[in-house]
């Protein structure tokens, strides 16, 4: 393993007209990563991906593949490859033909051929399915041809636009695991696209958040989520309490936070809190909310107030709080134990939080 | 039902009206004499038979088959890249071109026959087989385009890319990807096309000259009475040829859609 990225991004910038769709994205990817842009529809996600693949040019930058410059290299020269958001599989060629189609017509031994399309149908478990006909094949058959066919040309790194997003949501799970699997066995960098949250945490070895045509934050998905770096972020990956707070530093450094309902509370050696501002916004997860009839003990800060609604989730139960005096419902999201205790519409309850669960999430943007 | 049995009523005599002659047309061309009238006299081959031996008629068949071939393949192949870029791009002045090139479907044929006979004329063309398939390349290019742009609509795009990602050159692509899926549309624009310039009468009559199409020659022998049977005949083997095509025509078109669904 060298010390060049796979893939590095130099100030990219891509504009249509007068609208900048990529605005001065840099980004360096190691070889063997699992990356994910995640984002909402129009951030600039897949443009991202269309200009490593080399289908759109930049406007400005560069993309570097292994050290190399691609400016002047068009998409059918470079040592990537794609697997499309409709899968796009050639109609008229069986599963065969259509997993060689890179293959022929570049010198390479008929029985090579034969060989390496038999070796990535197995990969992707569709191994004997030569010549079933395209138009017979099921969406996830589809996506699994889509993959063989890429993976086929031994590219350096693989390009995924939304895979998942035709499937089925058991299918979706399933193949969240089976293409995790096969990137860590290949070793190949795998860059995917996607909107959804669930799908870049489940697989990515870090996730890039993209919004507006810039690339935010860059962290792994244990780190993004316990300390998104503002509050589009924080919205955008898993739930999240906004609270707007006065904070001050005391003088032994710790931080002196009320918030409303809270009241104040005190923070020390807390890594998610470094910003000192006055006016600050902090964030709470639901889930690191205790919720109690009675004022819960060991908590650092707790509030008082009537539960509005609950919704039912399975594995969890969702409620939302309206403190005493607070405009704005409270979430919090308890574990479903068969012993858990049912709050209904109307009932008063204490929330209960620690210093450590509070985000701080810089001034409220 | 009083309602539904009216319009069963009307839908019978529309058909019979639109229909009923051109079935006579075969009627009589198997009629064992030269006068078209009930009741029929007998039942003969005759006239079939001796069409194979009529050299100018032989010979209009020749003109109209080079004609029509040609003019498909001219329309077809200009009907391929200009429905691809309707369908794929966007680009100043593709609403009044789309516009431009539908036009030849309302336009009266008597029109666009005397000024292309005076624009052909004026740059030197005389009238011709090749003025002729200019015309009726003209014609056909509405069909061409309309049955190609309902082939590309169904082509999803990222296919292309997808090639070309995989190390496609654009003309490899073209041929191994684009080429194959939208076949069955060429072939049916073929097909269509074809039948329009071989059915065409207007513009071979103003632009043939002494090279006469198939229509032509019908036209100018059903002024002889004697020869009538035999333009009957000659008629029938094209209706039956017609329908053909067509029919062969609409199933690959069909085909086009539902194979990329």
């Amino acid at each position: 393993m060298s010390d060049t990225p796979i893939i590095d991004l130099q100030n990219l910038e891509k504009r249509f007209g007068k609208f900048t769709a990529v605005s001065n994205v840099s980004l360096s990817l190691r070889q063997g990563e699992f990356f994910s842009l995640l984002g909402p529809s129009g951030c600039g996600k897949t443009t991202v991906l269309r200009m490593i693949a080399g289908f759109q040019e930049p406007s400005s930058g560069q993309v570097l593949i292994d050290g190399q410059d691609m400016s002047d290299i068009p998409a059918n020269k470079r040592p990537t490859n794609m697997v499309f958001q409709s899968y796009a599989i050639f109609p008229h060629l069986n599963v065969g033909d259509n997993v060689a189609y890179g293959l022929r017509g570049r010198g390479i031994a008929r029985t090579e051929i034969d060989q390496r399309v038999s070796e990535a149908l197995d990969m992707v478990e569709l191994g004997g399915l030569q010549s079933r006909r395209a138009t017979e094949l099921s969406g996830g058959q589809r996506q699994r041809v889509a993959l063989a066919r890429a993976l086929v040309m031994r590219p350096k790194v693989l390009l995924l636009d939304e895979p998942l997003s035709a499937l089925d949501k058991n299918l979706r799970e399933q193949m969240q695991f089976e293409m995790r699997h096969l990137q860590q066995s290949l070793g190949i960098t795998f860059v995917m696209v996607t909107h959804d949250q669930y799908e870049a945490m489940t697989m990515s070895d870090r996730i890039g958040v993209m919004f507006n045509g810039e690339l935010v934050q860059v962290d792994a998905p244990n780190v993004l989520y316990a300390r998104p770096r503002n509050r589009a972020v924080a919205n955008f990956i898993g739930g999240m309490n906004f609270l707007p707070a006065d904070a001050k530093e005391d003088a032994s450094g710790a931080l002196d936070v009320t918030m409303p309902g809270f009241g104040r509370m005190r923070i020390d050696q807390n890594p998610n809190v470094t910003a000192r501002s006055a006016q600050a916004l902090v964030g709470i997860r639901p889930e690191q909310l205790e919720i109690a009839a009675d004022r819960p003990a060991d908590y650092d800060a707790v509030a008082k107030g009537t539960v509005r609604d609950v919704a039912f989730y399975g594995e969890n139960i969702h409620y939302r709080v309206l403190l005493d005096g607070v405009e704005t419902p409270i979430a919090a999201s308890v574990p479903n134990y068969f012993h858990s205790i049912d709050f209904k519409p109307g009932d008063a309850v204490w929330l209960g939080v620690q210093s450590a669960s509070v985000i701080d999430l810089g001034r409220d943007s | 039902m009083k309602r539904a049995n009216g319009l069963l009523i009307y839908t019978t005599l529309y058909l019979a009206f639109l229909y009923l002659p051109v079935l006579l047309l075969p009627l009589f061309s198997f009629n064992d004499g030269t006068i078209v009238a009930f009741p029929i006299k007998g039942w003969t081959l005759d006239w079939y038979r001796q069409l194979g031996a009529q050299d100018t008629l032989l010979n209009a068949l020749g003109n109209s088959l080079i004609v029509g071939i040609t003019t498909a393949l001219l329309a077809t192949s200009m009907g391929l890249f200009a429905a691809r870029a309707y369908v794929r791009n966007r680009f100043p002045g593709k609403e009044a071109s789309e516009g431009l090139v539908m036009l030849p479907l309302v336009i009266p044929g008597i029109i666009v026959a005397s000024s292309m006979l005076v624009l052909f004329i004026s740059i030197g063309l005389k009238p011709s087989l090749t003025a002729v398939i200019l015309g009726h390349s003209f014609l056909a290019l509405p069909f061409s385009v309309s049955i190609m742009k309902s082939a590309f609509d169904d082509f999803d795009a990222s296919l292309e890319e997808a090639a070309y990602d995989l190390g496609s050159t654009v003309l490899e692509t073209f041929r191994r990807v684009t080429l194959p899926v939208v076949a069955p549309g060429i072939v049916s624009s073929f097909l269509v096309t074809f039948t329009v310039s071989f059915d065409e009468f207007v513009l071979a009559f103003f632009l043939s000259g002494n090279e006469p199409t198939l229509p032509v020659y019908i036209w100018s022998q059903i002024r002889f009475p004697a020869k009538l049977p035999n333009t009957l005949a000659l008629g029938s083997v094209l209706l039956l040829a017609s329908v053909l095509l067509l029919v062969v025509a609409e199933y690959f078109r069909r085909r086009s859609s539902s194979k990329s669904a």
